[in-house]
């Protein structure tokens, strides 16, 4: 259980290393949204 | 004061009782963030006017029902009607409080249980109906199922194991919230036109405050100022943390960005999820517990989205699936090293006790999920579910209560 736990923990931090980074598109986007708005 | 009374199991019971009482109030902000700014008063509404509705219905008959002397393992009798012998000498559920004490308490999850149910119908229901559903709802739902698991009913009888209210309060909230859903339709302009959240800002507030309610909720459940609620308090506080790291990188992963509204729903599915094992797994069983909450309450989420029920809040999403894997993980990681008055769950040994959790939460979603279905049907007919579509345009606020929430 304790190694199971100390793994899923270790695969979230994984994935926050690897996970795209794309914020500021969509940052864009609202903008440009509440322009058109 | 009675001889058997602890000063400090009262103080935290009464305690308890006020964190759970926020957490309603709460609820409305977490899901007043996420509707058309046009609706956030008829949904912050919602949950206040419960805290207050419950609040009597739970004392003139409720407690009763839910908790008075079993009849047929069915329902409680009728002999604490208006809390008629409930008073400041312990009753039979907790030795060491005043009776009023632990029936208070019970009162805030009887309030919190209908309120979940609004995020699906919000931004198109009848005020009047939503009364009307309140009290039928809390009365031939929750008050039964409350006595079938905690009351001395048949479920309790058949060994199930519900700490605070995985069954209870979110499985029969969750599943009646899916029937809501189905029952009243879609949104105006579901799938057409933009229905985002107006202030997530609110909606992460809210989810903060029910975090910190959550802690009266579980560890409050453990009925004495000991080490079961310090145990309840840490699994608690774990699974949430671990569910809303899991949902927001699931939903990273998967859209592209670390949603913020994501990590405050994923909190929301951890506490649900930790509910019903908080009293009897330890820490590490408790991460697990989180995580599954993340990974399962978001998959439900998209598949719902991708049937395109309207479940507006995604209540079902969050506290049905959620509810069902925290009952069904109590099975599993259950042990009486942190509970003795227990049992052992599957990894320790004890395969029955999932075998008892999954009738517990069959039970709870066949129950809830037909009464909620006639209750609806039957307001329908007599009242009307919805308000005519021309309201809907012009939102709840304005239509069902003549205010409006911002003037700016």
């Amino acid at each position: 259980m304790e190694i199971l736990a100390f793994v899923s923990f270790a695969v979230l931090v994984v994935a926050w290393l690897v996970a795209p980074s794309r914020g500021a598109v969509a940052v864009v986007t609202h903008a440009e949204e509440a322009k058109a708005a | 004061m009675p001889n058997n009374i602890s000063a400090g199991d009262t103080a935290w019971l009464l305690a308890s009782a006020a964190l759970v009482m926020l957490m309603t109030p709460a609820l409305g902000f977490f899901y007043g963030g996420l509707v058309r700014r046009k609706n956030v008063l008829a949904t912050i509404m919602h949950s206040f006017f419960i805290l207050c509705l419950i609040s009597v219905q739970w004392v003139l008959w409720g407690y009763t029902l839910a908790f008075g002397p079993d009849h047929g393992g069915l329902i409680g009798g009728l002999d604490w009607l208006a809390l008629r012998g409930v008073g400041q000498d312990p009753g039979p559920y907790a030795p060491t409080v005043p009776h009023e004490a632990y029936m208070v308490f019970q009162m805030m999850f009887a309030v919190i249980t209908p309120a979940l149910i609004t995020g699906a119908f919000a931004e198109r229901k009848r005020f009047k109906a939503f009364v009307v559903f309140t009290l039928l709802w809390a009365t031939f739902v929750y008050d039964p199922v409350a006595h079938w698991v905690w009351g001395g009913g048949w479920l309790g009888q058949l060994g199930a194991l519900d700490f605070a209210g995985g069954t209870v309060v979110h499985i029969t909230s969750g599943v009646s919230a899916l029937v809501a859903a189905l029952v009243l339709g879609r949104r105006v302009g579901y799938g057409r036109d933009s229905l985002e959240p107006h202030d997530a800002t609110m909606t992460v507030l809210g989810a903060s405050l029910l975090w910190f309610g959550w802690f009266g909720f579980n560890a409050g459940s453990a009925i004495n100022a000991g080490g079961l609620a310090a145990n309840a308090f840490v699994v608690t506080n774990t699974a949430a943390a671990m569910a809303a790291l899991t949902w927001m990188t699931v939903s990273w992963l998967h859209k592209g960005a670390p949603s913020v509204l994501g990590a405050a729903a994923g909190a929301v599915a951890g506490l649900v999820a930790i509910t019903p094992a908080s009293g009897y797994v330890d820490v590490s069983a408790s991460i697990l517990i989180g995580l599954g909450a993340g990974v399962f309450c978001y998959t439900a989420i998209q598949l719902t989205k991708r049937l395109k029920v309207d479940d507006a809040l995604d209540v079902f999403g969050v506290h049905g699936v959620g509810g069902a894997w925290g009952a069904l993980a109590t099975g599993i990681f259950a042990t009486v090293a942190i509970n003795s008055g227990a049992k052992d769950g599957l990894v320790y040994g004890n395969p029955g006790q999932l075998g008892i959790q999954a009738i517990a939460v069959a039970a709870s979603i066949v129950y809830s999920a037909v009464m909620t279905f006639v209750i609806l049907k039957l307001i329908d007919v007599f009242v009307g579910l919805r308000v005519p579509e021309s309201e809907e345009v012009l939102g709840l606020d304005a239509s069902q209560h003549r205010e409006a929430a911002y003037q700016i």
